[in-house]
């Protein structure tokens, strides 16, 4: 009697489960779109905003989705410091739970969890920034999406090149996460940036291996420093390279923060996207009912990547004219970053490849797909250690 | 050749938190404490060194470098002392575990000091930052007129006073343990407490102390770490920044096999092996072996010990155990 009880208590728990299950799911694929109040979104966030890097870069873009579209704080179900493991799976798992309608993913290793998960609830939609796995995915539910971040390199290099130029020195140093399609993308549009201004600059680039190591990041910037480099630039999370460069009496171009109260001294500028512009429009899509692209890249045109305030007191005299000059040029389509001639190699992920663009034409970054592809390491940018 | 020197230098001022850290741990484990918890008290002493520093910069009309900089000193060793304080509450008088209360004051401790950073920097808008001037006061060399001398000056008298200050207390630490007539009694306490008891050595007084301190000297290399400007986040609070020295730490007094001046070489080696690959860049190697050159290190050095089974060598022998008089 007693397992027959107990039997019929576990079928009704798991049945109610089942309910619970049914009725969190939020439905969007009917085109009918979502009352404001009942939505919820969820964000999975590799680290917390306290980075002052690219979580709180990307953060900053959430709160002002929320004010601009008049939701309120507890629609909003941050995730942070998830992993790219399986803890990333548990933290999707417990947003859908939660009663998330979409869910938004920062990082690159989210990408197979996500994709998992969007197959698995085809009710829910699921935006993966940084990632490329959307336009094979062929799910409805599924999306990447990206900033035309190389622009804002590329004029941020024209800042550290007017510096060299004003020093009447030609290297640079590049503080590199890893050797990705979406590193080397950044860091050649700031070289040619660079290029543009002074034509003799060179580029050394050291790995950290690590989106985020600050002790590595400084040991690195030193040793870039060390090897003559007049002004570094980087591709990770940390301030540390800024400290550096400010302790050693050199300059810095920054990323994803306004560096310049860290290193008043030394951040000239600091290349940054501004996710609002995607998480506004994502999420007025679902809103409506409307269908949200596999794939968005927007750029400087239409304010998704930006710079921040010039350093006035040490950027070389006129840098802002010229980085203002390039900019109408890129809105305007007569300047593009990848302009050829350009020839060069690299490896990406593991696919290794070559490219040529000829005089007169261009290479067409994040067309195909939002995240970068330019994997290709030019002449003048020379990488220390592989 | 400016190369080499370039890299020695870097290589000093990447071993001097993990000396630090080495040090403090030694000193505590001596006492037959096993405290895991330096990652944590290096937190603790991070934040509160550098909240020290900024908000007496905030407070005072006219700030002074050197006041600032003896403040953070004193707040980093006292905040990463609580923080031992609390591990020697919990192990010695309560006798908890040592492992398992180590292992939450490194999670207690790294908590805090994001907590406090994230806390203060969204409290200013943005970074907390300490001046240039105390930065300075972190990072310039502490003998400005012999660091021109060619090749030795940059060698032996540039680097900042943290440097030298870790060398001092290495020395003292050592001459205290091997050559006073109170490192014996700490030494004896570590090996067994009972029979220090029974010689009438104050084994509590004594393991609390020795935590304490030690603790309070881990956390002077947490201090290292936020305030150095070429291995550090230079003076401003970063998200995570202590990344994992603590463990090293830990792992360091077991490669200098309790030895203070031992401890010396040991935390040099490690620092030259974890920047080498920067400035000797190899095709060759691919990076990621190149990077685990100091763990394989520590590894081969822990086999050759344990096979080798010096007395000397030897772990002090109450290590982890907790004391308790009545229990014989």
């Amino acid at each position: 009697m007693k397992k027959l009880l107990s039997l019929l208590l576990i079928a009704a728990m798991v049945l109610s489960l089942a309910a619970c299950g049914t009725t969190n799911a939020g439905n969007n694929s009917d085109g009918k779109g979502i009352a404001k109040e009942d939505l919820k979104i969820g964000f999975i966030h590799i680290s917390d905003p306290s980075d002052m890097g690219y979580t709180y870069n990307h953060d900053l873009g959430t709160w002002a989705m929320v004010e601009k579209l008049g939701l309120k704080e507890e629609q909003i179900i941050n995730k942070y410091n998830i992993g790219e493991d399986e803890g990333c799976a548990t933290a999707i798992d417990e947003l859908i739970e939660a009663g998330c309608q979409i869910i938004f993913a920062t990082s690159f290793g989210h990408g197979d969890y996500m994709k998992e998960a969007a197959k698995n609830n085809p009710s829910i939609q699921f935006c993966h920034a940084t990632g490329d796995a959307a336009v094979t995915a062929e799910l409805s539910n599924f999306q990447n999406y990206f900033t035309s971040i190389y622009e804002a390199r590329y004029l941020a290099g024209i800042a550290a090149g007017m510096k060299l130029k004003e020093l009447n020195e030609t290297k640079l140093g590049y503080v590199a996460a890893f050797e990705c399609a979406e590193v080397v993308s950044g860091l050649t549009a700031f070289y040619l940036g660079a290029r543009s201004v002074k034509p003799d600059v060179t580029m050394d680039v050291i790995y950290t291996n690590s989106w985020h190591d600050p002790i590595v990041e400084a040991q690195v910037a030193q040793t870039l420093i060390d090897g003559g480099c007049k002004v570094i630039s980087q591709h990770s999370d940390s301030t540390a390279p800024a400290t550096t460069a400010a302790a050693n009496g050199v300059f810095q171009v920054g990323y994803n923060a306004d560096m310049i109260p860290a290193a008043p001294t030394a951040s000239l500028i600091s290349a940054r996207s501004d996710w609002s512009i995607y998480l506004i429009f994502a999420v007025e899509s679902i809103l409506e009912g409307k269908d949200i692209p596999t794939d968005w890249c927007q750029g400087l045109s239409e304010g998704a990547v930006y710079l921040s305030p010039l350093n006035t007191d040490i950027a070389a005299p006129g840098t802002q004219e010229a980085i203002d000059e390039a900019a109408k040029k890129i809105k305007s389509g007569d300047l593009h970053v990848f302009a050829g001639p350009l020839k060069g190699k690299g490896y990406n992920w593991g696919t290794e490849g070559s490219i040529e663009v000829k005089e007169g034409e261009w290479f067409e970054e994040s067309k195909e797909k939002s995240a970068p592809y330019w994997y290709y390491i030019i002449d003048g940018v020379n990488v220390l250690g592989k | 050749m400016t190369d080499i020197i370039n890299f020695l230098f870097a290589a000093v001022l990447a071993a001097c938190p993990l000396l630090l850290g080495t040090l403090g741990e030694t000193l505590t484990e001596k006492s037959g404490n096993l405290n895991l918890g330096v990652e944590g008290m290096m937190f603790m002493g991070g934040i509160a060194g550098l909240a020290g520093s900024y908000y007496y910069e905030r407070s005072a009309a006219e700030p002074a470098a050197w006041v600032s900089v003896t403040i953070a000193l004193v707040c980093a060793f006292l905040c990463a002392a609580l923080g031992a304080f609390i591990y020697s509450v919990l192990t010695i008088t309560l006798r908890a575990n040592q492992n398992v209360t180590g292992l939450a004051l490194t999670i207690f401790g790294a908590g805090f000091g994001n907590f406090f950073g994230e806390f203060i920097g969204n409290s200013t808008g943005g970074y907390v930052s300490v001046s240039q001037a105390t930065k300075a006061g972190f990072n310039d060399p502490l003998f400005p007129f012999l660091s021109n001398i060619p090749v030795v000056g940059k060698l032996l008298f540039s680097y900042n006073f943290m440097v030298y200050l870790s060398l001092a207390i290495a020395i003292f630490m050592w001459y205290f343990l091997a050559c006073t007539r109170k490192g014996l009694n700490l030494r004896a306490v570590g090996e067994r407490h009972a029979s220090a008891d029974a010689a009438g050595i104050n084994v509590t007084l004594y393991k609390y102390l020795a935590t304490c301190i030690g603790g309070g000297i881990t956390g002077l290399g947490g201090l290292y770490i936020v305030m150095n400007s070429s291995n550090g986040v230079g003076g401003v609070w970063v998200h995570n920044c202590i990344g994992g020295y603590g463990w090293l730490s830990v792992a360091l007094v077991i490669f200098a096999t309790w030895h203070p001046a031992r401890a010396i070489l040991c935390a040099l080696a490690f620092g030259t092996l974890s920047v080498m690959r920067f400035y000797f860049p190899s095709r060759i190697i691919p990076i990621s072996l190149y990077e685990i050159l100091p763990y394989l290190a520590t590894v081969i050095v822990l086999i050759t010990v344990s096979l080798r089974k010096k007395r000397e060598n030897q772990p002090p022998a109450s290590l982890g155990l907790a004391y308790f008089r009545e229990d014989r």
